[in-house]
């Protein structure tokens, strides 16, 4: 190779470079793009792709159904959305909201379904000084060890659903070892951990625990012959979308739902689509959770009522924890001064009794909700299968 | 000097200008995604002595990518957030698990290289998954404060370019050395025919252990930047979705010409992130699609389009 | 009834299990064997090919088929996956003259386009299909309840590899395949048309992975990333059990479907490990696997 040729090249490479970065976005600088004087430009951040896809579009359903039943403003002041695709893992999630934040440069941000995502950007969320409401994401860390004053959550703290399931369990007299089961990720050991520790306070005994690879695994034969050879009299689960459905159907194809019964934390059998594809292997499966379709307060029966008319679908847990979530952003908003993160914050905490969710009342305690938890039972319908409300477990705070 | 002399030297400097300035011009999240930029291009450089300089085809470069990121995100958490530290700790810790991947690796020929370097990628992300103490398992290492040069911490995103550009630039100007080198003759030697290096006496294992333990420890260099510029590593990084797309980088950009690959790098980087999600998530598509195209039409890469140009003339 | 030892009685559906699965893995990995030993072609899109099937079953028969849609759904998937196998087929002959690596690397291009068209068409969510009516139940073995569908698994898996064995070993067709892989060059100059060979091969190799999607289906459903699972399985199937060889593409699919079962239940995460650090060992300590061809003209 010549010489010459080869400095033709660094040239072409050196045009090529700085062309490939002119073609990038965000040429411009910080201009007024953040919203101001009565508008406000959320930055959502759902799943539109991977297999939380469906889940992220409930979410983003709740918000567009709050946004008009609501006249399209939150707090007085006319709202843009700009969404953004979680993805699947933090490789995608993380770059969607610095993308929002550096970006679009929106005031807030709302939603965020993955644990690992909220935690791998609050940190960036706290740098830029802005608000993040979570709206699903159960990880205790975020609003607990690892929290920071911009990320609120109108969800639920992983030990907490787990945790009173555990004490329910630990009261009945008959129940036996239970064997825990959840994915091998940090939600399913926080709700291996909040179950163990109210179950064992009360006298349970865990016959075993396992921990399928989260994401991988598609057959769970060799952890059902490892329940039915632990003597486990129960077993508490936890599992959600896809891997709910695999491992319900499994359950009962190889012969555990009738001999050892199954308990779960609720997003075992939450989701319309859940439950359908789980059909007849989902009957009698126990779980908490803090919300039912089939909760009888004035607040639900409205809400249920204008999904089905707008979307012709049952709504699940996803979507009334988005629909809180813009309905405690227009309460902040009401009675924030400015649009940045440190007045929005101090105004979320001043928002009192969210009394007309369709969970029924709650507040936050701290930076995340103190809420009633209901036990569920999937029975059959006309329609099909639905969880059913068994009992109001009481009011729960938030488990880290 | 003649004035093709001159280009020579200035060429790689213009460059150098042209992205120490960029970060003045352009917006945050451009100035965040040039950052992206340089890591990835260090890395498919890497990737070149390798695929382009030696003839080895690596379908699991991404694990020592991803050790430097764990090793620099683990060292900036619990020990120093120096830079230098960082950046030597991710670099020595990737050459280590390069020499003992390597060892075993480079024992094999063409495709089946590719497959081992495959299940080596594969055994190294499950560590990964399963290694919660130290990288945090599936949720992956998070957290990791902002790295410091000179004390002064790198928040901001202008700051970092400059400093991923000085690592990029630095890397670049070992892999070039080495390529200029006897011992980047006797690597496009083995690449060229190796049963002939042997006859001549060369230990040709050594050598090709060598470029795959230099090829991971600037690899692994490249991991720090990701570390420092995410703030957060996880076990993607280290398997097939860091590994493909490197691959494609340095196969479109252009084998054995070390800024083929990093042009590569940006198009991959631009395609996959920047314009992936207005494409609806689509940008593996287009970027199979390029791919594809520049096997069948350009055999060599993006490199090689004037080399065409004047066989075409001629 | 004769006490069966301890370790039997509780592992006894994890060994039926894996060879469920091995069946299933057999169906996938032969035609990739094949076309490997074959032309020395790896063909990274054969997961792809397994995807398409998948989502194949989920299109035409739906989540809860009747056998009529079941049947169909095999019988479109197989004719899809023959001309997708004939497609790339072609294409890898354009760069014949380029090397085996070029080639990988283009069915990889393919591949990632493939799998984003399959993502764009069918959606990103994962999707679950029953079996076909009359499989759809399980039957008591020993006290243990196991799918019916997956005992039928078992069954296909050995009435196909018998097949395949029937036609490799004792038909011309057979014979010239052995000799093609063994000494390709030498075939040529004996005067058989190689092409029609590869295509052939190539064919029906992707004919039999999306029917590996198909009959999967119903234990694996379809979801995007299940390419590259079922890619990895193949790969470690086909280089365990040696390039070219149909009875070692099924003791090796055997071997693996233990370990994704037995394995499993034994060792949890370390099955991981050790199923790719037995395709390391392999192919460092004997690259043609356990029953590859030990002749053969290799370029």
């Amino acid at each position: 190779m010549s010489h010459a040729r080869i400095t033709r090249r660094r040239l072409l490479g050196a045009m090529g470079a700085a062309g490939a970065i002119a073609v990038l976005p965000g040429c411009k600088k910080t201009g007024d793009q953040a919203g101001g004087g009565g508008r406000i430009k959320i930055g959502l951040v759902v799943p539109q792709s991977g297999v939380y896809a469906t889940v992220g579009n409930e979410m983003k359903h709740a918000w567009e159904l709050w946004l008009e039943r609501h006249g399209g403003v939150l707090g007085k002041r006319e709202v843009t959305t700009v969404v953004a695709d979680e993805g699947e893992s933090p490789q995608t999630g993380v770059p969607a909201v610095q993308k929002l934040l550096q970006g679009d440069q929106v005031d807030a941000i709302v939603g965020i379904i993955s644990s690992a995502i909220a935690l791998g950007a609050k940190d960036m969320v706290a740098e830029a000084k802005k608000l993040m409401i979570v709206a699903n994401a159960g990880a205790g860390a975020i609003t607990g060890a690892a929290k920071n004053p911009y990320i609120w959550r109108t969800s639920f703290t992983n030990a907490q659903v787990a945790s009173v399931m555990g004490k329910h369990l630990a009261g009945k007299a008959d129940v036996g070892p239970v064997y825990v089961i959840a994915p091998d990720y940090a939600a399913g050991g926080e709700v291996i951990r909040g179950f163990k520790s109210t179950f064992e306070a009360g006298g349970g005994k865990i016959a075993g625990e396992a921990k399928p690879a989260f994401g991988k695994t598609q057959d769970y034969q060799p952890f059902l012959t490892g329940i039915q050879s632990s003597g486990a009299k129960a077993t508490f689960c936890f599992f959600a979308g896809a891997e709910a459905i695999a491992f319900v159907k499994q359950y009962a194809q190889f012969g555990l739902a009738s001999t050892i019964p199954l308990y779960g934390s609720g997003f075992l059998t939450e989701g319309s689509a859940v439950l359908a594809a789980q059909g007849d292997a989902a009957l009698g499966i126990q779980t908490t959770l803090h919300y039912s379709p089939e909760l009888d307060n004035p607040a639900n029966k409205e809400f249920v009522a204008a999904w089905k008319a707008k979307y012709n679908d049952t709504p699940a847990v996803y979507a009334v924890q988005m629909w809180d979530a813009a309905s405690v952003l227009n309460r902040a908003l009401g009675t924030a001064t400015a649009l940045d993160g440190d007045s929005l914050s101090k105004a979320m905490s001043s928002v009192g009794t969210i009394d007309d969710s369709p969970r029924g009342a709650w507040s936050f305690d701290g930076q995340s909700p103190k809420q009633k938890m209901y036990l569920r039972k999937v029975e059959k319908r006309d329609t099909g299968t639905v969880n059913a409300v068994v009992a109001d477990l009481g009011d729960t705070a938030p488990v880290a | 000097m003649t004035w093709s002399r001159r280009r020579a030297a200035l060429a790689p400097l213009v460059a150098l200008a042209v992205l120490a300035a960029a970060p003045l011009v352009l917006g945050d999240y451009a100035t965040a995604m040039l950052s992206r930029i340089l890591a990835f291009a260090l890395l498919a450089a890497s990737l070149d002595l390798l695929v382009g300089v030696t003839g080895l085809p690596s379908l699991g470069h991404g694990a020592y990518f991803g050790a430097g990121a764990y090793a620099a995100g683990w060292v900036a958490t619990h020990v120093a957030r120096s830079a230098p530290v960082t950046l030597v700790a991710a670099a020595g810790v990737a050459a280590l698990v390069a020499l003992v991947a390597g060892s075993v690796a480079v024992r094999a020929r063409g495709v089946f290289f590719l497959m081992l370097t495959l299940a080596v990628g594969e055994i190294v992300e499950q560590l990964a998954q399963s290694w919660h103490g130290v990288t945090g398992g599936s949720d992956g290492m998070y957290g990791i404060p902002a790295t410091r040069l000179a004390g002064v911490a790198l928040t901001d995103v202008r700051w970092f370019a400059w400093y991923a550009l000085g690592v990029f630039a630095a890397g670049i100007a070992v892999l070039r050395c080495i390529a200029v080198s006897p011992l980047g003759a006797t690597l496009r030697g083995i690449r060229d025919n190796e049963a002939r290096m042997r006859a001549l006496g060369y230990r040709t294992y050594h050598y090709k252990l060598a470029a795959f333990v230099i090829a991971g420890g600037i690899a692994g260099a490249a991991g720090s930047l990701l570390a420092a510029q995410q703030r957060l590593v996880t076990p993607g990084d280290l398997g097939l979705a860091t590994s493909v797309p490197v691959l494609l980088a340095v196969i479109i950009g252009g084998e054995a010409t070390l800024w083929g690959p990093c042009v590569g790098a940006a198009i991959v980087v631009v395609l996959r992130d920047v314009l992936g999600p207005s494409l609806g998530g689509h940008g593996p598509l287009l970027l199979g699609v390029v791919f594809v195209a520049v096997v069948f039409a350009l055999p060599g890469g993006l490199a090689h389009v004037r080399s065409l140009w004047r066989g075409a003339a001629r | 009834m004769p006490a069966w030892p301890a370790w039997i009685d509780v592992h006894f559906i994890s060994l039926l299990n894996g060879l469920a699965i091995g069946a299933l893995l057999f169906i996938l990995a032969v035609g990739l064997s094949l076309i490997f030993g074959m032309m020395d072609v790896l063909n990274l899109a054969h997961g792809v090919l397994f995807l398409g099937g998948a989502y194949t079953a989920w299109w035409i028969a739906g989540e809860s088929p009747s056998w009529p849609r079941f049947l169909a759904a095999l019988a479109v998937a197989g004719a899809a996956g023959a001309l997708a196998g004939t497609g790339l087929s072609l294409l890898v002959a354009r760069l014949a003259r380029r090397s085996h690596l070029d080639q990988a690397l283009l069915t990889l291009g393919l591949t990632l386009i493939a799998a984003d068209a399959l993502s764009a068409a069918f959606g990103d969510d994962v999707h679950t299909i029953n079996p076909p009516p009359g499989l759809d139940d399980s039957v008591s073995l020993l006290g243990r309840a196991y799918p019916v569908y997956r005992l039928a698994l078992i069954g296909l898996g050995a009435v196909l590899a018998t097949a395949v064995h029937f036609v490799v070993e004792r038909t011309s067709l057979g014979a010239l395949i052995r000799a093609t892989v063994a000494d390709r060059h030498m075939v040529a100059s004996v005067g058989v048309d190689e092409r029609r060979v590869k295509l052939g091969v190539f064919a029906v190799g992707a004919l039999l992975a999306t029917t590996a999607g198909v009959l999967g289906a119903p234990v694996y459903g379809a979801r995007p990333g299940l390419d590259a699972t079922a890619l990895m399985l193949a790969l470690v199937v086909v280089v365990i059990g040696g390039l070219g060889s149909v009875r070692g593409a099924l003791i090796g699919a055997l071997v693996i479907g233990e370990i994704e079962s037995l394995g499993r239940a034994v060792l949890s995460d370390l099955a991981s490990f050790v199923l790719f650090g037995a395709l390391a060992v392999v192919l460092v300590l004997r690259p043609r696997g356990l029953f590859g061809a030990s002749t053969g003209a290799r370029s």
